[in-house]
């Protein structure tokens, strides 16, 4: 009896407990003061600008020289005069006296100087490999000398936080100390982070005091939603749909694009030093290159696949200030793409519905990553469409760590891009530097003209002067890489990014978002207000 | 059972049944239980060690790749080759094997690609965390489980049986997620009873946080994880229940009179509890297992949800690590449940003695 008489006991006393804690109600959090944001993304490895934290979106604990405002204008932030040297390889840069880290103690050009040395060995995820070296001139003007001339540099300007020279270490990005317009207040690693604005911060004060971003998936982040406890809630498009209740959708314009990216060259067997096939015989022909661009209806992906959610896409930069309005096309124009497909020759002879010109079919492998069901989407809906032109466009989806280290130079891949430098653009089309250009370029293309006024862009003496630059390497009225031109690629869409709000928050303009879904919507947070 | 046999070898081989009296035997055994013990741990580790280390060098991840994420097409393949540099990536796999052995033998684990942390205090944060979750879990699921299998093991083939058996019999077959799912629909959600995820309510600090609101937000997660945990302890309980309720000397307390369940706890319990405990105790690396996924749809923070980070984000020391810590966590699990076993039973010593001595 011993045994039954402690074991009823303890299984009843552990009822009553069990009950008693599932009757206690969770207090909602409805501190106006206080924001609760679900926007994903954590940085595990801390919020250290020198590993790359801020790289995307904001460093919010620390500032930068110079920043871009709502309409991606390039503005000062700790910067008051920043000038480019004739021989275009160093950055002069003056920066506010008043500032101050949030410890108390003053920035100065010594912690702008340390910051880029110290990150150039960081070996984090930002790449300053174009500098040579930063000094401190003195306490308010620093140089930043570069291995040769380089535009795109400025982005780094743009985004690298800068951090305090004296209590830098290895233990920082668990304790950021910035001087941006909040401090890290407590960190609960794979749960939350709680921030309060920084009382030293120099610039306009955000209104809402403290900040929870809540590290959630996807499920978790949405039931919590739902429940009510979440103020900012970052979603993707297939979800923006539905109602959440005290909750509007707010929806943001961005360059986060989707392409299909078609190997240039022709299939001679060839492989790259580590052994990855090179070229495809069929997309080698720029006619079946134009012929899919022109064929795409870019306004039914955007319908049928991203549930409204975007817009068509015709090029890799689309609206953003280094974008060539001259590149947009009328697609969704099959008889445009057959006349195309007939004048090079690519005709039906056995009767089959695909094209063949000298006994090969128009017939490719359009690969995707097999866990992402937007870029499935786009791959079969694609498929479809070139179906009616003779082109069989065969979709498969694929372990993005292959398609990586065999398929991309040999296969059609639908690709992901989108950034708020041009340097990817150059990236994407300059002849590749390296026989292994993984992710860049992975097409090979190569256009002598497109190479030259893309060097020219960087080279330019400001980044203003540097855009008509990356605008001609697009299309120069002959060439270039665009539909037009040489059709490299055929960009179908660019995604919105959708956002749940509560109602009475004001987010004021978000910018254009690059790719990455979440940290960007916090660029403008000094300007996040109650109504 | 084979830990019986292993048992009768560490317990009394040796004694040649000198008959000692209880404590010295059982110091001596237990003294030889834990240098066996501990030289099969060594031996346990480093072929768990090196075995890892090899299928991790054959995994397809490109660590790099996975650690800049984004990023990817933002860096240079000089950077790159920085980055694998403060990794010590630029070495051949035997030289980094040689150099994370002797760091290990060392006890450091290294450093955490994706933390940017010694791999021990990710570790042990996480672990503390997910501790909670366990322990909860295992004595919610270790009661429960075994009442649960007496009581149909002593109503065989009855209506509690049957109840019983199918809820054990869906439940081992259920995936551990579905049913936090479903839960954290049922409860957080429509009713609003329980908190959607965390260890504790959002915008508040560790240190503000009382041990009421832990336990309010460890309900859920541990209560799925015991459903689910239930299931094996139940059904090997009510196996065993059943046995005993066939042997003789149950058959005689029920001709004198004695209820099926008063025969159940009075007499077959002792054979019963035995199994079970082995059994508990044998059940932690499921326990990890099932905590993994847990802790992953409950955003719960623990070991489990950095296991994932590791395994998806191609952080070999971490994941190396984590391995490493659980095959510790299980060992000591089982090598308890066999010292419990060494002391509880003293017929293990008597029997393996006769035998030996005849």
């Amino acid at each position: 009896m011993i045994y039954s008489k402690k074991y009823a006991n303890f299984s009843f006393s552990l009822a009553a407990v069990l009950l008693i804690f599932i009757l206690s109600v969770c207090p909602a959090f409805a501190d106006k003061d206080t924001l609760i944001l679900a926007v994903g993304g954590e940085n595990t490895e801390g919020y250290d600008p020198l590993l790359g934290w801020g790289s995307y979106g904001n460093p919010l604990f620390q500032s930068t020289l110079l920043k871009r405002d709502a309409d991606l204008k390039i503005v000062p932030d700790l910067a008051t005069s920043w000038e480019l040297s004739a021989d275009r390889k160093e950055w002069t840069v003056t920066i506010r006296k008043d500032v101050k880290f949030s410890d108390g103690t003053p920035l100065t050009a010594a912690d702008v100087a340390f910051t880029y040395n110290k990150g150039l060995e960081s070996g984090g995820k930002i790449d300053l490999t174009p500098l040579a070296k930063a000094e401190a001139l003195n306490p308010t003007t620093v140089k930043l000398t570069l291995n040769k001339p380089d535009i795109t540099f400025i982005q780094h300007l743009i985004t690298l936080g800068i951090v305090p020279a004296k209590t830098y270490g290895p233990g920082y990005g668990r304790n950021p100390i910035g001087s941006g317009p909040y401090k890290l207040i407590h960190w609960d690693e794979g749960q939350q982070m709680i921030v309060e604005v920084n009382d030293l911060y120099y610039g306009k004060k955000p209104a809402i005091k403290k900040l929870v971003f809540l590290f959630a998936d996807e499920d978790t982040a949405l039931a919590a939603a739902r429940a009510g406890k979440i103020d900012v809630l970052g979603v993707p498009s297939n979800l923006a749909s539905q109602k959440i209740p005290g909750m509007t959708l707010h929806v943001v314009k961005s360059v986060d694009n989707r392409g299909l990216m078609f190997p240039i060259v022709p299939d001679e067997g060839k492989t790259t030093p580590a052994g990855v096939p090179v070229g495809n015989n069929v997309t080698a022909d720029i006619a079946i290159r134009k012929a899919v661009n022109y064929a795409i209806d870019r306004n039914a992906l955007v319908a049928g696949v991203l549930d409204g959610y975007g817009r068509p896409a015709y090029g890799v930069v689309d609206d953003l200030p280094w974008d060539n309005p001259a590149i947009r096309f009328k697609d969704n124009d099959p008889e445009k793409a057959k006349k195309i497909l007939e004048e090079a020759g690519w005709t039906d002879t056995d009767g089959d519905g695909i094209r063949e010109e000298n006994g090969l079919k128009a017939e490719f492998t359009v690969v995707y990553n097999s866990k992402d069901s937007l870029r499935q989407g786009l791959a079969l809906a694609v498929s479809d469409m070139l179906k009616p032109i003779g082109i069989n466009a065969i979709p498969k989806g694929e372990n993005w760590d292959r398609i990586k280290t065999e398929l991309t130079h040999k296969f059609v891949v639908v690709y992901g891009f989108g950034d708020h430098s041009p340097l990817e653009m150059y990236k994407l089309y300059h002849t590749p530097s390296s026989p292994e250009p993984s992710y860049w370029n992975a097409g090979f293309y190569s256009n002598p003209v497109v190479d030259k006024y893309l060097d020219e862009a960087v080279a330019a003496k400001s980044f203003k002067e540097s855009i008509p630059y990356w605008q001609k390497a697009q299309w120069d009225g002959k060439t270039g890489f665009c539909t037009a031109g040489d059709a490299a690629w055929a960009w179908m869409v660019n995604l919105d990014h959708t956002y749940f709000i509560r109602k009475g928050l004001d987010v004021g303009k978000s910018q254009m978002e690059p790719h990455g879904h979440g940290w960007p919507i916090t660029s403008n947070i000094n300007e996040w207000k109650w109504n | 059972m084979e830990l019986k046999s292993e048992l009768q070898d560490t317990a009394a081989g040796d004694l040649k049944c000198l008959r000692l009296p209880f404590l010295t035997a059982l110091l001596y055994a237990t003294a030889k239980f834990i240098c066996r013990k501990g030289a099969r741990l060594v031996l346990l580790i480093a072929s768990v060690a090196t075995l890892s280390f090899i299928l991790v060098s054959f995994s397809p991840v490109d660590p790099i790749d996975a650690y800049l994420g984004p990023a990817v097409l933002k860096v240079s393949p000089e950077q790159r080759a920085v980055i694998a540099h403060r990794w010590g990536l630029d070495e051949p796999p035997l030289k980094r094997y040689e150099k994370w052995a002797g760091n290990l033998i060392q006890g450091n684990f290294g450093i955490s690609t994706i933390y940017n942390e010694s791999v021990l205090s990710v570790i042990g944060k996480r672990f503390i965390t997910s501790f909670w979750l366990m322990l909860m879990a295992w004595t919610i699921s270790g009661l429960l489980g075994f009442i649960m299998g007496i009581f149909a093991g002593a109503y065989e083939s009855g209506f509690i049986d049957k109840v019983i058996s199918i809820y054990a019999y869906t439940m081992a077959s259920t995936p551990t997620f579905w049913v936090g799912m479903i839960l954290l629909t049922i409860f957080s959600i429509h009713l609003g009873w329980t908190p959607v995820c965390g260890a504790w309510p959002i915008g508040m600090e560790a240190d503000q946080v009382g041990i009421l609101e832990r336990i309010h937000h460890l309900l859920l997660p541990a209560v799925t994880l015991s459903l689910i945990g239930v299931a094996q302890i139940t059904l090997h309980t009510r196996e065993k229940t059943i046995e005993a309720m066939r042997s003789e000397y149950a058959i005689f307390a029920r001709a004198q009179g004695e209820s099926r369940l008063g025969t159940a706890f009075h007499r077959a319990i002792r054979n019963v509890a035995l199994p079970a405990v082995t059994l508990q105790f044998a059940s932690l690396g499921e326990l990890f297992g099932g905590a993994v996924l847990t802790e992953q749809v409950f955003a719960y923070p623990g070991l489990g949800k950095a296991t994932v980070e590791a395994g998806y984000r191609g952080d070999v020391p971490l994941l190396l690590g984590i391995v490493l810590f659980s095959t510790f966590f299980v060992f000591a699990g089982n090598t308890t449940a066999d010292f419990i076993y060494m002391i509880v039973d003293p017929r293990m010593r008597k029997r393996s003695c006769g035998k030996r001595g005849a």
